[in-house]
């Protein structure tokens, strides 16, 4: 499995009482090439007609990117293609591509940046801004009003290293209302130190989020425009293994101690037995939670160095149940299973370790057929895991 | 005196048949009984492998009972209580 994780996500708010953006994000990860486009773009006005154009602009920069034509010629093309405003002599929209190569263990991770009239990304490794050096190319289009600037740059990020692209519904926010200038690059850099400097592992989302949410508040909760930031961040990726089914062997007992010890990351064990032996290979005392369980799931236990231990059959299939059907995690019950999702939907990659031991248990004929067969379970959760959650997964058999 | 030691097994073979309903012990059980008794539960008594009864199990004081519903349990508890005056 990967040692870096890319994490890139947005967070949006349209201009008030619109129902559609007139900033457009869009985001595709192609593993094969080892490539990940990011694309915003903001088209003029707002509403349909500027998300029409948004749209045009932030698919053909995407499709532009994946194609061997190099970045800046890229951007050439787009601002050929693009209208420019008769009234008002300017683009239609505004575009930034952040074009992300990385290599197989996704370490040197290269990211070249295009910009043209967003306001400029900013770039941070931990919490302290780094100053990207950009390359400028004019442009003179026929109709346009005045030169065009493109700015091109690259960069090689690292673990810890942030890129953060935002429209200009960002940067002008609280203009005129709190803030005489609006919220400027300036504030939003310091903003987002702020932010990081409290919080250092804030996943994308969180950030997006909290970016924009500042913005929409300088707006007085009305926003004057879309709001839209994107983030992307490079890191460790959090990892979680869940060992479920005792070992094939008595002497396989000591192989699984000696891996949950061994793992980096937040541990799950489900089965009443399987927790049974991980409490006596790991010398860790087990106590069940009598307050947590639903009629679906039974009690939880703890056990010292374990984060989550389970019940297995019930929980997994109820686990399973919650993925595929992308039950909000906040309207579930407080059971284990709950607690089960939200490990989960923290990490990047889930790794089962799979012990192959029939249970006799569930030989029982009074027990429903729906519980019997743990490989299956495991599959729907990996399929859900992977397909809808975009998560790595793994397995092994003890 | 001593106070009555019991364990619910709430495994899976136990949990779906009926063990569920015996988690809510503090809402059946008289609070007079409730407090000479120390009940916890387990993850599995193991005697669903060996299937010489039914599902769920219940240890109290060290002997396995089994097909244990609420009633079953008050009445077990109350035995245990009265066999410890
Ligand atoms: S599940 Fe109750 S004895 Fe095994």
């Amino acid at each position: 499995m990967n040692n870096v994780f890319i994490d890139v996500d947005y967070a949006q708010i349209y201009k008030h009482g619109q129902k559609i953006g007139g900033d457009v994000f869009l985001l595709s990860r192609n593993p094969e090439n080892h490539q990940i486009v990011a694309t915003l773009s903001d088209g003029l006005g707002s509403g349909v007609k500027a998300n029409v154009l948004a749209s045009l602009t932030a698919h053909m920069a995407h499709k532009l990117s994946f194609s061997p034509i190099d970045l800046n010629h890229s951007a050439k093309i787009i601002m050929d293609t693009l209208p420019v405003c008769k009234e008002r002599k300017i683009s239609y929209s505004t575009f930034t591509i952040a074009d992300v190569h990385y290599n197989d263990d996704n370490t040197d991770i290269e990211l070249s940046l295009i910009e043209y009239d967003n306001p400029l990304a900013l770039r941070f490794h931990g919490s302290e801004n780094i100053p990207i050096e950009r390359v400028k190319t004019t442009l003179h289009r026929s109709g346009a009003f005045k030169e065009e600037v493109v700015s091109s740059s690259h960069m090689t990020l690292g673990v810890n290293d942030r890129l953060i692209m935002f429209s200009d519904g960002v940067t002008q926010s609280g203009l005129g209302l709190g803030l005489p200038l609006g919220w400027r690059l300036d504030g939003v850099r310091k903003f987002v130190t702020e932010v990081i400097d409290k919080n250092p592992d804030i996943s994308s989302r969180e950030l997006s989020r909290m970016i924009v949410q500042r913005a929409n508040s300088y707006d007085g909760y009305s926003s004057k425009d879309d709001i839209t930031c994107v983030v992307i961040y490079i890191r460790r990726p959090r990892r979680t293994l869940i060992v479920t089914g005792p070992p094939f062997t008595k002497e396989a007992d000591e192989i699984l101690g000696e891996k949950i010890r061994e793992f980096d990351g937040k541990k799950i064990v489900s089965g009443g037995t399987t927790a049974q032996i991980v409490s006596r290979v790991l010398g860790k005392k087990l106590t069940i939670d009598m307050k947590c369980w639903s009629k679906d799931v039974p009690p939880s236990s703890k056990m010292e160095g374990i984060d989550l231990v389970t019940e297995g059959m019930l929980t997994l299939s109820q686990v399973a149940k919650i993925l595929e059907k992308r039950l909000n995690v906040a309207d579930l019950p407080n059971d284990p299973a709950k607690k089960f999702v939200e490990i989960l939907l923290d990490s990047d990659q889930v790794h089962f370790l799979v012990g192959t031991k029939i249970n006799e248990a569930h030989q029982d004929p009074n027990i429903p057929v729906e519980i019997g067969i743990r490989r299956t379970i495991i599959g729907r959760l990996r399929n859900a895991l992977e397909e809808i959650y975009l998560k790595e997964t793994s397995q092994e058999y003890l | 005196m001593d106070r009555v030691k019991v364990r619910i097994c709430l495994g899976t073979a136990c949990f779906v048949q009926g063990g569920a309903d015996l988690l809510l012990f503090e809402d059946f059980l008289a609070p007079e009984l409730l407090e000479k008794c120390d009940i916890e539960a387990s993850p599995c008594l193991n005697q669903c492998r060996i299937g010489n009864g039914i599902a769920p199990y219940v240890e109290i004081n060290g002997i396995i009972h089994d097909n244990v519903d609420q009633d079953k349990l008050i009445k077990l508890l109350q035995e245990a209580v009265n066999a410890g005056n």
